[in-house]
Formats: C-alpha cells, structure tokens, sequence
C-alpha cells in the first residue's frame, strides 16, 4: 500500500497543537522538526483527504528523503556538485506517485471562490476591491517560511525586546521582511531547450493522447551559518540536476511540480509541494488590515481545550477569524464576537454569511444555524453578565498595526479587569495573543487576583514577534453590581 | 441575534440598581411556539428540546431593539446584530 511521510508548515509555536491533531484525527504520530515551523508524520496515501482537511496546518508536502546530519563540503563548487548528484540518487517514484494522486484530489475539488492570496508561485488572484491591506498581509504570511538569513541563532530568552523585525531571534531563525533578502530562489529555464517529444520516466504522461512533459520549479529555504552557497545557488543548480534527470521543462510561474529543498543547518528535507496556496486563509472572505490566519486561529483554541456548551467570546474579533474557525470546529460550544469597530463587525457578518452559505451549498438539508453571533461592543464595558463565559480568546490590539502604544498602556488592564469579570471563576480561561509583551506583563501584575498566566507560546505573526498567553481565571468572584450568571 | 445570547446579555448604562439590567425586553411581536413553563420531565421531552433547541439556537433577530428594564434605554438590533455602545455622555 502507498504510503507517505508527509511534511507540514504549521505556525511556529503551535507545532505540539499540530501534532495533536495529525493523532486525533489521523492516528499518526509526528516527529516536530528542529526547523522550527514543521511537523512530519506518516499516513497512508488514501488519507490524503483527510490530511488536507487539517485545521492547523498552513502548508502540505510529501518527503522524497531527509538527511538528518547532511555533510556539506566546505568549498561552494563542492559543495552544489553534491547537490547536483544527489537528484538521480533521490527515491522520486513513490514521492511522484503521491504528487499525482494529490493531482486527481484537486481536480476533484468543487470551484470555490479565489480568495486574494499571493502564494510564492505569484499568481493573482482575483482581489477583493479595497481588501488590498488584507492582501498584503496575506502575501506576508506566506513568505514567512520561506525568508531566512544566513545567521542561525539561539533564542536568547530576552522576551522585553520591542521592535523585534529582523533583529531578536526568537525561534533559532530570524526572519526579515526586506526583499533582498528573502532567499527563495526558482530555477529559472535552462540554456539547453528540450523538446516536447523528449519526455522521460513516465511522469508526463497523462495516460490519454500525447505525452505532457511537465513543468516545474524548485525551491529552496536555508537557513544556517556554516553553508558556503546560498539559496539561490542551491535552487539553481538542483533544479538543473532535476532538469537533466527528468526533461521536465523549468517555469517558474506555471510550474506542475513544485521541488522543494530545505536546508537547516545539516538537516536537509527534499520534498514535492502538495499545496499550492496556502489553507490559512480558508474561512476569511472579507479580509481587514490585521485579519488574523486561520491556522493561528485554530492553534489558539486549541489551547483553550473548548469542552462541549462552553460559552467562547472574542471580545476584539475583527473581521471575525477566531469565532469563525470556533464554529466550524467546536459547533458544540457556543461562540460569541464583539468588536466596537462597525467596519470589522460588518465583515465579520459577511465572513459569516459566506460560511454559511458553503454550508448550505454542501448539504442543503434543515437550516441548522452556526452557533455564532456578532455584537457591536465596547471592550472596556462589556454588556454581558459576570461569570458568565468560559472562555475569552482574542488577538489584542498590536500598537504597530492597530492603535498605538500608549493607548495600549491604558487598553491592557481595563480588558483584563473586563474579561476577568465576564469570565466564570475557577474554570474559566482566556487564551490572549499580543505583540505588546512589555505592556501585557505589566496589565497582567496589577490583575493577579483574576488571572494566573498558565503558558505562553511564542508565534510570529506577520514577521511580528508576538505571544500567545493560556491565562486561567481563579476562583475569585469579581466585585460587581453587575447582574451574575 | 439568537436567544441564547440574549440570555448572556445585560445592560451596562451606568447608574443601575445592583444586579439591574437584566433581562432586556426584546422587542419583536414573534409569537413563541413553547408553553409559557417547562413541563414536568422536561429533559426527556423529545419533542420540547426540539422546540427549545431552536428557539435558542435557531431563530434570529434580525431588526428590532433590546431595552434596558432598569433605564428604558433601547440598544438596537440591525441585521442581526445588537449595537452596545453607549454614547460618549452616558459613558
């Protein structure tokens, strides 16, 4: 039976939630990579289905070979002409296989909207008017796993560190947003033209009339301080290697076959793409500025453990990321989205409306509605009685992408004080995402006798380095005049 | 709006007595299709669950208004969704 040990890009941070999941609904168990970011684990190929349908993964591909302690030579020539050679030693047949199968699952797939995504293959997509910030954040997130520096680092544990772009490492690898420096590199076509006619190993085949030769790209992700090669020069002379081994034709826009090499150190990872956009911005069709991806979304509830008929509030929803991934996984707990803005809570409606609508359009039996609703509130006087949600997970106001800095200085407690007050004592949790570190510790000291902090998890969001804090709320009753659940 | 979030719900104009402000008064002449107390047994009632699952969970408000039983303020409800923001003065 084919089988295949796939590779996963999940949000950093949140590869122990990934891997909970791969076993609850796959029964397999996954290595977590030490390139941080990525899980692998092995199903057999007719999961696939169900491999795509994953809530916490961002991108999917299938594993040709992974060298754990790949020893690289110290000369570049050398050190690329190993790379070359290695193509036509690579186990490409069973990997192909699975590429393939993946192929006919697509095709498969009913149309659905194109949402605005930029997927490193650069294809546009049809945008949604003025959603364009929305796109760009987009376009960010998903150049996030393929940036990298050539200096690999530690975390420090130094967690005060504002402005935190390109300078404090936080998962061994530092990640920057300038162009110039993003290493993803595609083969560009070859000096040596192939003819159609000159298809080879049976990959191109279509099975019906003429041999089609396929096109592809490779891409490569480095990350480490000892390579004598960049990227660019690693992609570029692999991909010649996969040239020359397969008469595949190079194009680097509309490519069948996405090569991927990751290199990390010495711990190389050749792979064949699955996924051509990625799945985080599955549920939002109505982006903001700081739309919030799916799989973050997913991770952060997660970490809430939601038990069935628990009442889960984002107080701060924006367009709604968060309560909508709640409903379509934990349909047995009942979700709540709030936000003052009339703009966010407009596209939040709408995100619902289309949710909704793919719903209906799969199975169009009774109208069972999504345990969701929307109010238009104010964070700092909550019209909802004390004690009376079990969980509150929000992504609070970041002073570089929404407000600023000082207002947060002021924002923090008063939420805290508000969803310690909303919250039911002792069983209660609230499960906080911030880029404002320095500023959420402080809010968090003077509010010591409503939470305790649990877990933090480190994420990047958006080239941003953030944190997810898991808060529990103790059994202190607040003080209100308030009417009581 | 669904009904299980009205019963979350409670006004917040400042002012109010101790536990005042809830329930608000939903204002909507929708007839309910329950009986006005539980039966006896009400658990094993297939058919009342059915009834109050979707009553809770089923029916929305669309327009009208919550009022506040305390201070008669009315927060209103447009395409389904409540607005609780109070004005700069009331704050």
């Amino acid at each position: 039976e084919l089988a295949a040990v796939i590779g996963a890009t999940v949000p950093t941070g949140f590869e122990q939630t990934a891997a909970e999941e791969v076993q609850e609904k796959l029964g397999s168990a996954s290595r977590i990579s030490r390139d941080r970011g990525k899980i692998y684990f092995e199903v057999p190929a007719r999961s696939l289905p169900q491999v795509h349908r994953l809530r916490s993964v961002d991108n999917l591909f299938v594993v040709v070979r992974e060298f754990k302690d790949y020893q690289f030579k110290e000369n570049k020539e050398d050190a690329l002409k190993d790379l070359e050679d290695l193509v036509k030693k690579l186990p490409w047949t069973d990997p192909l296989q699975v590429w393939e199968l993946n192929n006919s699952l697509k095709k498969k797939k009913t149309k659905r909207k194109k949402h605005n995504l930029q997927s490193p293959a650069s294809r546009e997509k049809p945008s949604d008017g003025g959603e364009e910030a929305g796109a760009d954040q987009n376009n960010t997130n998903d150049q996030e796993d393929c940036a990298q520096t050539p200096v690999s680092v530690e975390p420090t544990g130094d967690q005060d560190t504002e402005n935190a772009q390109g300078v404090t490492p936080r998962n061994g690898v530092e990640e920057e947003e300038e162009e110039e420096d993003k290493e993803q590199s595609d083969v560009k076509g070859g000096a040596q033209e192939r003819s159609e006619s000159g298809a080879k190993a049976g990959e191109g085949h279509t099975g019906e009339g003429e041999a089609k030769v396929l096109r592809f790209r490779v891409t490569c992700n480095r990350a480490g301080d000892k390579h004598s090669f960049t990227s660019n020069e690693a992609a570029r002379d692999f991909g010649g290697a996969v040239q020359e081994h397969f008469q595949w034709k190079a194009d680097m826009t509309n490519f069948d076959v996405e090569v991927l090499l990751n290199i990390h150190n010495n711990e190389v990872v050749v792979g064949i793409a699955l996924t051509e956009e990625s799945l985080h911005r599955r549920n939002i069709t109505h982006f903001g500025p700081t739309t919030l991806r799916s799989t973050l979304a997913y991770g952060m509830l997660r970490l809430c453990d939601p038990q069935p008929t628990d009442i889960i509030v984002d107080p701060m929803c924006g367009t709604g990321a968060i309560p909508i991934e709640g409903a379509a996984e934990w349909p047995f707990c009942y979700h709540i989205a709030g936000d003052n803005n009339p703009q966010a809570v407009k596209r939040a409606a709408n995100n619902v409306s289309s949710l909704l609508r793919k719903y209906e359009s799969k199975d169009s039996s009774s109208a069972l509605g999504v345990p969701l609703d929307i109010i238009q509130w104010d964070i700092c006087n909550l019209p909802l009685r004390t004690g009376s949600v079990d969980v509150v997970v929000t992504d609070m106001p970041f002073g570089k992408r929404i407000g600023s800095k000082k207002k947060n200085w002021d924002l923090y407690p008063a939420c805290l004080m508000e969803m310690g007050r909303i919250c039911t004592p002792g069983t209660g949790r609230a499960v906080l995402l911030t880029q404002d570190k320095k500023c959420f510790a402080k809010a968090l000291s003077r509010v010591g006798h409503i939470w305790r902090r649990a877990q933090t998890v480190w994420v990047n969001v958006g080239g941003l380095h953030a944190a997810v804090y898991l808060l529990r709320r103790t059994w202190e009753r607040a003080e209100e005049t308030r009417p009581f659940w | 709006m669904k009904l299980l979030t009205h019963n979350l719900l409670s006004s917040h104009v400042p002012g109010l007595r101790p536990g005042g402000g809830f329930p608000l008064k939903i204002e909507l002449g929708h007839p309910s299709e329950l009986p006005p107390e539980p039966l006896p047994d009400y658990e094993a009632n297939e058919e009342f669950l059915r009834r109050l699952h979707h009553v809770l969970l089923e029916v929305e408000v669309l327009e009208g208004s919550l009022q506040c039983p305390d201070s008669g303020r009315r927060f209103p409800i447009s395409r389904g969704v409540p607005n609780m923001l109070l004005t700069e003065e009331e704050a």
